[in-house]
């Protein structure tokens, strides 16, 4: 396996952080920070800092540190050391170049997986304090070019990926006909009103893997469920945003969410296989707008095929046959407790189920997620090199014969293809819902 | 001047410390309470006594975390100290019969011979935390010169008051400071990294509460 | 030799004349302070010299400490001497009596901080020789 130093990596300039830096004064950065810390550097942020005693027990979460030899400045609290506790300190009077830096270690550094929290004996929320120097970073302009990308993309367009109106209901009819050939009078109900279920998806669906919309259209019409998608803006439920820390948008992003939904009067959103997106929709987006949970029941994926498999709306034709293991995404698992229920559909659906180690809530991050992936090439051999960790735990999984690996999220998906390549892993990475198309009776 | 001394240190001085700690660590508390409900004003909302409960039973629990599992000699120690740290100072005949002659109250006490164990297992472990400082690559980097100073302001009044009760030598000034290092490590608990004695339950609690209501799952 | 032998008796007769005479002179004194209450010691027995104790703290009156009480009110001409300790001060502080240790803590050291001199640490009369 190929094994490289942090120090060789990093070779592609980052303009999104070069740039900003070079827009900043020690001034104006103080002035910013100053104010942010004066607006929303409440109790917690106190807490969090002073409480730590420094004892070094999330290092062990960590795949940062794991993967990078037991490097100290990868652990969590050693990323808190470097890129907050400055601020903090001397009150947001730091350098420009310290700020290049302290972006460049919330972003591309930590996956806010939340596995250290899970560590930490005080439960000091480290994915809290890297989402507080990202904001910090937000409001200074000095966010990775890549994923500021997608947060201007969100912003125009309320997708991630610059997808246009009339684009994407030419994607869902394209699918529609694709299917069509498949299954006679498939459809995919475009602005149903009264549907029971308001089905969204990420950008990236209809911009580079339409045929997941497909297989969803498949799926929902084997098991006769009445459903429909928004021909308008608010069929991507997905978030870069949260990950900018431009909560503003969050907010906006969600409620043009929720409104298609409600707008259409359906009963439930149901999402797609992603990770990041149920966070942001179930946790983080509903209190922006001031929820204390999502104002209509929203459902992740993996909850929703557990359902149909649990009142028999699908039917197996035939299991899953090549032996497969479960990647746990943290955002559904670490913070929705769907593990069990993935488990369960597995088992319904595939004939040879091996676990991972560790798995569940203590699985390693893909080395995706939080954002990482999308803040692009500059950073991606930094982020493989720092999943030897996962692709350990993914060889020893195959050394007990797991040939494919499930990843019920997007960010993960992208990640542990990265992983398997760059390792030489002789696995292929699967949504729950191709197994699922794979294997029903349509 | 040795009774003029004593009669500061074990009279007005004593009031003075606990002053400080219980009106500094109501300060905290209110201040950070009123923080909180200006700017968290998500921590109250998502509180669940149940899950703040259900997380805190498992990290107060030697080795009902995945991580205290992973660190053994860690969670021995961790435990050791913290008991013996606080049943000690309360337990001791000789702290017990101070407040009988002040207040003609008392407990009942600890046998002084496992007083003098306890004792010493506290100053094995701050040893032992003073080793992983240094040793553990992971640790040292975390580590400030006041990691160390709070570390030595912890074993101070235990290594005192281990030399005091043997009397080995030089009795009087070591007593002397044996209660001033334990009123100065009293004072100090509201306003250093040692206030993870107040804030434990809420941290914890607030994050069992997270993980369980909202995102159920387990964080230990 | 015979006059050396005479010198050598001499010498360990002295001796133990002088051992004696310490002894008869000393038994006035009180070395440790005991009470057939304290049945297992937990600290070290505190030892006192009943007369150099009253030389060097100019005490005249027996009842100073050997004091005698009538419910709150002490009783200035009467005393306690030949009286344990334990025969007033119980275990446990009855009403307004403190309880033994008490008592003697606040006997001893209570007076040692009021005329500023005399032992008052915990080791100071514990001692552990």
């Amino acid at each position: 396996m190929t094994k490289q130093s942090p120090a060789n990596i990093a070779t592609i300039p980052d303009e999104g952080i070069d740039k900003g830096g070079q827009r900043l004064t020690t001034d104006q950065i103080t002035r910013v920070i100053s104010r942010h810390l004066e607006e929303e550097g409440g109790a917690r942020l106190k807490i969090y800092m002073e409480t730590c005693v420094h004892c070094g027990l999330c290092s062990d979460a960590c795949h940062f540190y794991l993967s990078n030899d037991h490097d100290p400045k990868f652990s969590p609290a050693g990323k808190v050391k470097q890129a907050l506790a400055p601020i903090i300190r001397k009150k947001g009077r730091v350098s420009v170049d310290f700020i290049k830096k302290a972006s460049e270690i919330a972003f591309t550094e930590c996956n806010l997986c939340r596995r250290c929290v899970m560590y930490c004996p005080f439960g000091i929320n480290i994915a809290y304090l890297m989402l507080f120097i990202r904001r910090i970073c937000h409001k200074l302009g000095v966010v990775p070019q890549y994923i500021q990308d997608t947060a201007h993309s969100h912003s125009a367009t309320m997708n991630q990926m610059w997808v246009k109106e009339d684009e994407w209901i030419d994607t869902l009819h394209w699918q529609e006909d694709e299917a069509r050939d498949e299954i006679e009078n498939l459809r995919i109900p475009l602005e149903k009103e009264g549907a029971d279920i308001f089905y969204s998806v990420i950008g990236p669906e209809p911009k580079f893997r339409a045929q997941l919309i497909y297989q969803a259209a498949v799926i929902m019409n084997a098991a006769g469920m009445d459903w429909t998608m928004p021909a308008t803006s608010g069929w991507d439920n997905s978030d870069m945003c949260m990950y900018t820390g431009d909560e503003e948008m969050v907010a906006r992003l969600k409620k043009v969410h929720f409104e298609a939904a409600m707008r259409l009067k359906t009963k439930r959103i149901v999402m797609g296989e992603c990770g990041h997106a149920f966070r942001s929709v179930h946790d983080v987006g509903n209190r922006y707008l001031g929820w204390k949970m999502s104002p209509l029941s929203v459902i992740h994926a993996i909850e929703f095929y557990y359902e149909l498999f649990r009142d028999r709306k699908l039917r197996v034709r035939q299991k899953y046959s090549i032996p497969v293991t479960l990647h746990d995404p943290c955002n559904v698992v670490r913070g929705g407790g769907l593990h069990e229920l993935a488990r369960y559909v597995i088992h319904e659906t595939c004939s040879r189920f091996v676990e991972m180690h560790p798995n569940r809530e203590h699985n390693y991050c893909c080395g995706a997620g939080g954002g990482v992936i999308n803040c692009g090439p500059p950073y991606t051999k930094k982020r493989e090199s720092s999943s030897k960790v996962k692709a350990d735990q993914l060889a020893d999984a195959m050394a007990r014969g797991a040939k494919v690996i499930i990843a019920p999220c997007h960010n993960c998906h992208s990640g542990l293809e990265d992983t398997v390549k760059h390792y030489g892993l002789d696995m292929e990475i699967k949504f729950l819902g191709d197994i699922i198309y794979e294997c029903i009776y349509k | 001047m040795m009774h003029e001394i004593f009669s500061f240190v074990r009279g007005p001085m004593v009031w003075i410390a606990f002053t400080v700690f219980t009106v500094g660590s109501l300060y905290r508390f209110i201040s950070m309470w009123r923080l909180a409900k200006k700017k968290d004003s998500v921590v109250f909302n998502y509180f669940s006594f149940f899950y703040a409960l259900r997380s805190i039973g498992h990290w107060i629990f030697p080795f009902a975390g995945v991580n205290m599992r992973k660190h053994p000699a860690m969670t021995v120690v961790a435990f050791l100290f913290h008991i013996c740290l606080f049943v000690v100072p309360i337990f001791l005949s000789a702290h017990v019969i101070m407040f009988k002659e002040s207040w003609n109250i008392s407990w009942r006490w600890l046998p002084d011979p496992a007083a003098d164990i306890m004792v010493m297992i506290v100053i094995v472990c701050c040893l032992f935390f003073w080793g992983r400082r240094i040793f553990l690559k992971e640790v040292r980097y975390l580590t400030s010169v006041s990691d160390y100073l709070i570390l030595a302001a912890v074993a101070a009044p235990f290594i005192s008051g281990l030399w005091a009760y043997h009397q080995w030598t030089a009795f009087s000034a070591v007593m002397i400071v044996h209660i001033i290092s334990g009123e100065i490590l009293l004072m100090i608990i509201p306003f250093t990294k040692l206030s993870h004695m107040l804030f434990f339950p809420f941290t914890r609690g607030y994050m069992g509460s997270e993980f369980g209501a909202v995102r159920h799952a387990k964080d230990w | 030799m015979k006059q050396n032998n005479i010198f050598t008796y001499t010498v360990i007769f002295s001796i133990f004349l002088l051992i004696g005479t310490i002894a008869a002179f000393s038994q006035e004194d009180i070395e440790n302070v005991h009470d057939s209450a304290f049945k297992k010691l937990t600290r070290p027995a505190v030892a006192f010299f009943h007369d150099i104790h009253n030389d060097k703290a100019a005490i005249e009156e027996c009842n100073v400490c050997h004091h005698m009480f009538e419910g709150k009110k002490r009783v200035e001409d009467d005393d306690s001497i030949g009286m344990e300790c334990s025969e007033c001060h119980y275990k446990e502080p009855v009403s307004s009596i403190p309880d033994l240790i008490r008592a003697y803590h606040l006997q001893c050291s209570g007076c040692h901080l009021k005329q500023k001199a005399g032992p008052v640490l915990c080791g100071e009369c514990h001692r552990r020789e």
